[in-house]
């Protein structure tokens, strides 16, 4: 293993650059890995959003960031990247801009953009191998819009638009491999509930240059229904079940840095969450909780 | 308050009515401050918007009137009866806001201060307030509201909405429709001719950093976590690390401080302390201006 | 002094280059793709330095020209019709961040039905934008009104994004003469971009492009760029005379041709009003006084330069080529606006709508316009809005239907 700064939990910071007064949600899981993320890549940055929950990070007159940020669209903050990322480095080649003056490019999307409307940008500039991080908060919903069905919301997940007895139809894209496919420099999935592993992951991600790319599962309360306090418990419940697998790309491979062993029942992550409710009450739909166990059982028997 | 405004809403419609009624959401955010309005009138209702003059203003959270940014009472005349879900007296309500008006209180308790029927609550005392909705009309619009959340949560809420009514016999019928803006003698608007200004001041742009801690999202709070230092074992990052807001702080001496100015008592902390070191503690009407420690 | 024939496209591509733009974030679409072609070329070169990068869509394409503008370099991109709608919510966006660069609109047809010739409607789709908006006639001026439109956005005054539209085939692949000025003299009426405090740096955190909450924070935000885009009548005028000294060509924003003593104007944007003109010419040779105003800044709204063009005039005829859905003509509108309750405005005004999707005007329905606009004077009665069109054309189009099977045929019975 490479050399990392975070051997130990010691070693994470005590004091943390994201400003305090947001408004996002109380306990919100997206916030708790955004908050670690910045720690590691501190304030030379310039934050190219997409629209999501946290768009409203930024709200005339009140930012959280020390460095820097710019709005784009849904579909398009990995173009708002390269067009950033390209002037920067055009003022740096031509000695208009001193080099400390420069920042690394960050996309922070959430998972309606990145699943959905923003792959194909995303695609583009990853196939262009810009120079850039690209962070995603995944709560598996339009989260900003009411918790609706997207292309992250998982198989038989309540949802405002799937609130039948069955849930949501569909099932969750594979939003790791699509990128991996490309075989950009870095691909990772993170959670704010394993701080050391998302720091050393982020750590690494910032000393290589090219495509990074990492997806962080963000235990939602208002989306996922269950009370703020639960999301850290319920973020290593993810993790602990194996319906979140912690796994990093580089040059061809993909590595699991945390494998849950033995895996707890998928049901005592699902139970958790009023989003999978129906799935209890009134009666336990066996089958369905079985077909969502084998799903998690096929993914960690080929790991 | 979105339940609240529907159900007086409906409550007025099934009275014979005509009702305008909305929530108003600033970020649609958990647990920041919402707020929802309702117009009743015998004639059609061409007005539209926020209500400049209420008749009755409800504050179902009383730490909001403590927020600038909330604005709770915003048009407020001597006419209009404010109502306050509240341990304290209506007197100390009416001197602390310098209210000219009526002031009544609903009295909150251990029990119900996070009740999930303070909606209910709201609507039904303000049902008796107006003087002009029966109990059947209210509990007609009861039932259409609640009835998709569940059995028990319509008959919970038949239970605190009656409550609620009965509460206000006293005050019933205290509130009266007032006047429409008069075209005869209205205070004219302020119009200005809007300068312009160069870019560089007009953009939407921010020109600094982290100028987000001016916004006290302490004010979200209904608990507040506490930490016990006899029982802090001072590992010094899991609190710290774990709070999504940056509201805690590790001192020079791996004590945990918690920014109780945004602290938004998700309660994250109390639940992830491997030492149970951090209590949930209720939050105190008065705000003061530091943070608190056992 | 270098005159040479060059395509409206090869124009544009010299305009970026002696605007010595930063940064081209391109996007293939008929009929501007030559002028990426060429600048790309010019790039690898070495030419030119900087860089043209090919993202995937337009509304990636405008968003990457507006960030790199945000982060304070100069740049310049290029697109038509179906692209500028494909990025439209871009354009709106990036007028807003007040980050200025110019983009070449070569216009085009818009479907429904897909065509790949020339009409404004695309470029008027972006009218209410931010952007400003000039509309050329000849070759010459697309490269020219490239170096202007860039003084234009960059003035503090202004700080909006420009829009300098060619018409497709008409101008983009068609060769007429242009002068190419001198890189020395067009940097002395050109400066370097001065970003002021727009930019991204390391020292300077910044967060743009923010959302607001609140209708009266977001009507300040917005009513200010209206008030720079009005500014912008003011800052074209000076920008206009300083060109015409440094390079002796003078564009005004709206031009008078052979108005003064007119009783009869024709009102046209782009490279048809130099039909519009030599129309003008024959009609003054068969002794009637007629003459042209067109309109080349169309966003701000010259209104002072209008009404004085037309003031005293009889009648306009307003020949719109494009059409609004349900209203008609959108310069005869923005005209009727302009000149309502002026005094001395003309009291009739005429609304031809010609030349969709390419179809030529002939000087026979110029001709045919200005007698149409004389009668209207002389009863006192407008006639409605007309298409220009023939009878020759509709008989065409009925056989056009019957290949089509309009009238479908019974299917014929299997025995």
């Amino acid at each position: 293993m490479s050399e990392t700064l975070f051997t130990r939990m010691k070693d994470l910071p005590s004091t943390h650059l994201l400003g305090a007064g947001t408004p996002m949600c109380a306990g919100c899981g997206g916030l708790s890995a955004l908050h670690e993320i910045y720690d590691v890549l501190g304030p030379k940055t310039v934050f190219v959003n997409a629209a999501g929950c946290m768009t409203l990070l930024s709200v005339y007159p009140f930012t959280p960031f020390r460095g820097s940020w710019l709005y784009t669209s849904m579909a398009s903050a990995p173009a708002g990247a390269q067009g950033v990322r390209d002037a920067l480095d055009i003022l740096v080649e031509q000695e208009r801009m001193p080099e400390e003056e420069d920042l690394e490019v960050v996309v922070l999307t959430g998972d309606g953009s990145a699943y959905g409307m923003g792959l194909s940008s995303t695609s583009s500039a990853i196939e262009r191998g810009l120079d850039f991080l690209y962070i995603c908060y995944d709560n598996e919903g339009y989260g900003n819009t009411g918790h609706q069905a997207s292309g992250a919301t998982p198989h038989a997940a309540k949802t405002s638009t799937s609130a039948g007895p069955r849930g949501f139809a569909g099932y969750k894209k594979d939003l790791f491999s699509i990128w991996a496919a490309h075989e950009p420099a870095y691909v990772a999935t993170v959670i704010g509930s394993e701080p050391l592993d998302l720091a050393r992951k982020v750590e690494k991600a910032k000393s290589l240059t090219g495509p990074r790319l990492i997806i962080a599962l963000a235990p939602c309360p208002t989306g996922w229904e269950y009370e703020p306090r639960e999301s850290i418990d319920i973020g290593r419940l993810a993790v602990k079940t194996g319906v979140w697998p912690l796994k990093e790309y580089e040059s061809g491979t993909v590595t699991h840095t945390i494998v849950p062993s033995p895996r707890l029942p998928v049901a005592e992550y699902l139970q958790r969450q009023g989003r999978f409710a129906h799935l209890f009450q009134p009666a336990r739909n066996d089958a369905l909780l079985a077909a969502l166990q084998a799903r998690v059982d096929a993914y960690w028997d080929q790991v | 308050m979105r339940t609240a405004s529907r159900v007086l809403g409906s409550a007025f419609f099934e009275s014979g009515f005509e009702v305008q009624d909305a929530p108003r959401y600033g970020a649609e955010r958990r647990g920041a401050p919402t707020f929802a309005y309702v117009r009743a009138s015998r004639a059609t209702i061409h007005e539209r918007g926020i209500i400049g003059h209420p008749d009755l203003v409800i504050v179902a959270d009383e730490s909001l009137p403590a927020v600038p940014a909330a604005a709770v009472m915003q048009g407020v005349t001597a006419r209009t009866v404010v109502l306050i879900h509240s341990r304290e007296d209506a007197a100390v309500w009416k001197q602390r806001l310098n209210l000219d008006g009526l002031v009544i209180t609903l009295p909150t308790s251990e029990a119900n201060a996070e009740t999930p029927f303070v909606g209910s609550v709201s609507a039904g005392a303000a049902a008796r307030l107006v003087g002009v909705v029966s109990r059947e009309a209210l509990l007609s619009a009861v039932r259409a509201e609640i009835a998709p959340f569940g059995e028990l949560a319509l008959r919970e809420s038949e239970r605190h909405v009656l409550e609620a009514y009965e509460s206000m016999a006293a005050h019933a019928g205290v509130v009266v429709e007032g006047d429409e803006a008069r075209a005869l003698d209205y205070a004219r608007p302020e119009w200005i001719r809007v300068p312009f200004e160069e870019a560089r001041i007009s953009a939407p742009a921010i020109h600094a950093a982290a100028t987000s801690v001016q916004v006290k999202t302490g004010a979200w709070r209904t608990m507040r976590p506490v930490v016990h230092e006899s029982l802090c074992k001072k590992c010094w990052w899991i609190c710290s690390t774990f709070c999504p807001d940056s509201a805690i702080e590790v001192t020079a001496e791996n004590r945990p401080q918690i920014d109780y100015d945004h602290c938004k008592g998700c309660m994250i902390c109390v639940a992830i302390c491997p030492s149970h070191a951090i209590e949930a503690a209720r939050e105190t009407e008065q705000r003061s201006e530091g943070p608190h420690d056992a | 002094m270098t005159r040479q024939l060059l395509t409206g496209n090869g124009a544009a591509a010299w305009g970026a280059r002696l605007a010595r733009v930063d940064y081209v974030p391109a996007f293939p679409i008929t009929p501007q793709t030559e002028i990426i072609e060429t600048l790309a070329d010019w790039f690898d070169s070495g030419a030119m330095p900087g860089k043209l990068v090919t993202l995937e869509s337009e509304h990636s394409m405008i968003t990457a020209a507006g960030a790199a503008a945000a982060t304070g370099v100069r740049v310049f991109t290029a697109t038509s019709s179906q692209g500028l709608l494909y990025g439209m919510e871009m354009i709106y966006a990036v007028a807003g961040w007040r980050a200025p660069f110019v983009m070449v609109n070569v216009s085009r047809g818009l479907g429904t039905p897909t065509t790949l010739e020339s009409d404004h409607t695309d470029v008027l789709a972006a009218r209410d934008s931010g952007f400003l908006q000039i509309h050329c006639a000849t070759c010459q001026e697309v490269l020219d009104t490239i170096l202007m439109g860039y003084r234009l956005a960059e003035d503090t005054r202004t700080r909006l994004p420009v829009i300098v539209n060619l018409d497709g085939f008409y101008l983009s692949f068609t060769r007429e003469p242009v002068e190419i000025p001198e890189s020395r003299a067009v940097s002395e009426f050109l400066p370097p971009y001065d970003p002021q405090n727009v930019r991204f740096r390391a020292s300077a955190p910044t967060s743009q492009g923010v959302a607001v909450l609140g209708g009266s924070p977001y009507s300040y935000f917005r009513y200010e760029a209206h008030l720079a885009a009005l500014r912008g009548v003011e800052v074209y005028d000076e920008v206009a005379s300083e060109f015409e000294a440094a390079f002796g060509r003078r564009h005004d924003a709206v031009e008078a041709y052979r108005c003064e003593d007119a009783d009869i104007v024709f009102v046209m944007m782009g490279s048809f009003s130099t039909k519009a003109k030599a129309a003008v010419d024959e009609l003054r040779r068969a002794e009637q006084k007629v003459g042209l105003v067109r309109i080349r800044l169309l966003r701000p709204f010259p209104v002072e330069a209008l009404r004085r063009a037309v003031a005293g005039v009889g009648g306009i005829a307003v020949i719109d080529q494009n059409l609004s859905m349900g209203r008609g003509g959108v310069l005869h509108t923005e005209i009727a606006s302009a000149l309502y309750g002026e005094q001395d405005a003309p009291r009739m005004l005429l609304s031809f709508i010609g030349g969709l999707g390419g179809r030529d005007i002939s000087p026979e329905e110029l001709f045919e316009i200005a007698a149409e606009t004389r009668k209207a004077v002389d009863s006192g009665r407008a006639p409605p809005t007309r298409l220009l069109y023939t009878a020759g054309e509709l008989r065409e189009i009925r056989k056009l239907q019957a290949i089509a099977e309009v009238e479908r045929r019974e299917p014929e019975q299997k025995s």
